[in-house]
């Protein structure tokens, strides 16, 4: 009994989803039109679980869609919580084989980030690995059925170039102090020609200053989009190849495989392009000790 | 010619175009990269980070693109 109520509602689920799918990637350029700019995003990659269910039961889901991206970024980091509250309260000095995998991913985070902070490394790899981990982990609920990428959204992606604007900023009046801020706003002008040059240095480095977040931001946003609309084009197109069998099959073909794990491997690169950049920022902004070493 | 029938024609060919000029410039990028790795293998774990953060850079302008796409892509009737 309990299996039938259980299973039938899933299974008109993913029947609603097979039909979503052709329904909003079929005819996707006449619903774009006619939808308002909101929904004109959502509605080229594949339903997630929020959508389906705002579909099937409506009610409140309705409401948890509108806000699908923060719930799905909220999920993200409640599951990085977990994890490391299930490793932190239960930690060994011979680590078990779940320890050791943790402990792996932040020791080769760590030296990654050495590469380019040197001795700074320690002070600044909380905030640097756990960026990086959580964006992958957003980047690869896109993959996972069911789950949308929230980084496939321009909100959560820009907002996290925002965060690590304002830190490289605050790491900057940390450690250069105001006037020292100033100066490296400057350009660092140390002869008479860099004073000169101090009214054409200042807009440019403030334009540059403000351009690292949007071009970081845009980045992450475009390649996870691009990669989910890819998913959901060929899902598409196997669900097509199939509709000679009768209209609205509610299943297709996969040929959406290969580009999983396409996906698989541009989601870790632009997870790791995010925080090796951000990573750079904050290197920039902190004191140059070794002259003559190009940052 | 609407505007429409200009925005359908012109876009794709805007991110054919992106993607012609990041396509030159990876080749050139990880072609020096598989260079300099052969030249120095145990330097080749710091080059190829180096190159994978270069080519992000370089793809990014076809991402660019991209997004202009999306962004004009409902506007077209």
């Amino acid at each position: 009994m309990i299996l039938d109520k259980l299973l039938i509602p899933m299974l008109t689920a993913t029947e609603q989803a097979a039909h979503t799918v052709a329904d909003t990637l079929g005819t996707a350029a006449g619903h774009a039109a006619e939808q308002a700019g909101s929904h004109a995003e959502e509605s080229h990659e594949l339903p997630n679980i929020i959508h389906m269910l705002d579909k099937v039961v409506g009610g409140v889901f309705g409401d948890l869609y509108r806000w699908e991206n923060i719930a799905f970024a909220f999920l993200a980091g409640i599951f990085m919580c977990v994890v490391a509250m299930m490793v932190y309260r239960r930690r060994e000095m011979v680590p078990g084989s779940f320890q050791n995998v943790v402990e792996l991913i932040v020791e080769t985070l760590y030296n990654f980030f050495y590469g380019i902070l040197g001795e700074n490394t320690r002070r600044y790899t909380p905030f640097l690995g756990t960026l990086f981990i959580y964006i992958l982990i957003m980047n690869w609920m896109g993959i996972v059925p069911f789950l949308k990428a929230p980084t496939s959204a321009a909100v959560i992606p820009i907002s996290l170039a925002i965060v690590v604007f304002f830190y490289s900023q605050a790491v900057g009046f940390r450690r250069l102090g105001v006037l020292g801020w100033l100066h490296h706003l400057a350009g660092e002008p140390e002869d008479i020609v860099g004073w000169v040059l101090v009214p054409l240095m200042i807009p440019i480095h403030v334009i540059g200053e403000i351009a690292k977040p949007v071009s970081l931001g845009l980045r992450l946003f475009g390649n996870i989009t691009g990669e989910d609309i890819l998913v959901a084009a060929f899902t598409m197109i196997g669900v097509m190849a199939l509709s000679i069998f009768g209209k609205g099959t509610p299943v297709g073909i996969p040929f959406q495989i290969p580009f999983y794990l396409l996906g698989l491997l541009m989601s870790a690169i632009q997870a790791l392009v995010f925080a090796a950049l951000a990573t750079i920022y904050i290197a920039l902004m902190l004191p140059h000790e070794h002259e003559g070493e190009s940052h | 010619m609407d505007f429409t029938f200009a925005l359908a024609l012109s876009l794709p060919i805007a991110i054919g175009l992106a993607a012609i000029g990041s396509g030159f410039g990876l080749g050139r990028a990880v072609g020096q990269a598989m260079e300099a790795m052969g030249r120095q293998p145990e330097a080749a774990g710091k080059i190829q980070t180096a190159m994978i953060i270069g080519a992000a850079f370089i793809e990014a302008l076809t991402i660019y693109a991209l997004v202009a796409f999306f962004l004009l892509f409902g506007k077209i009737g």
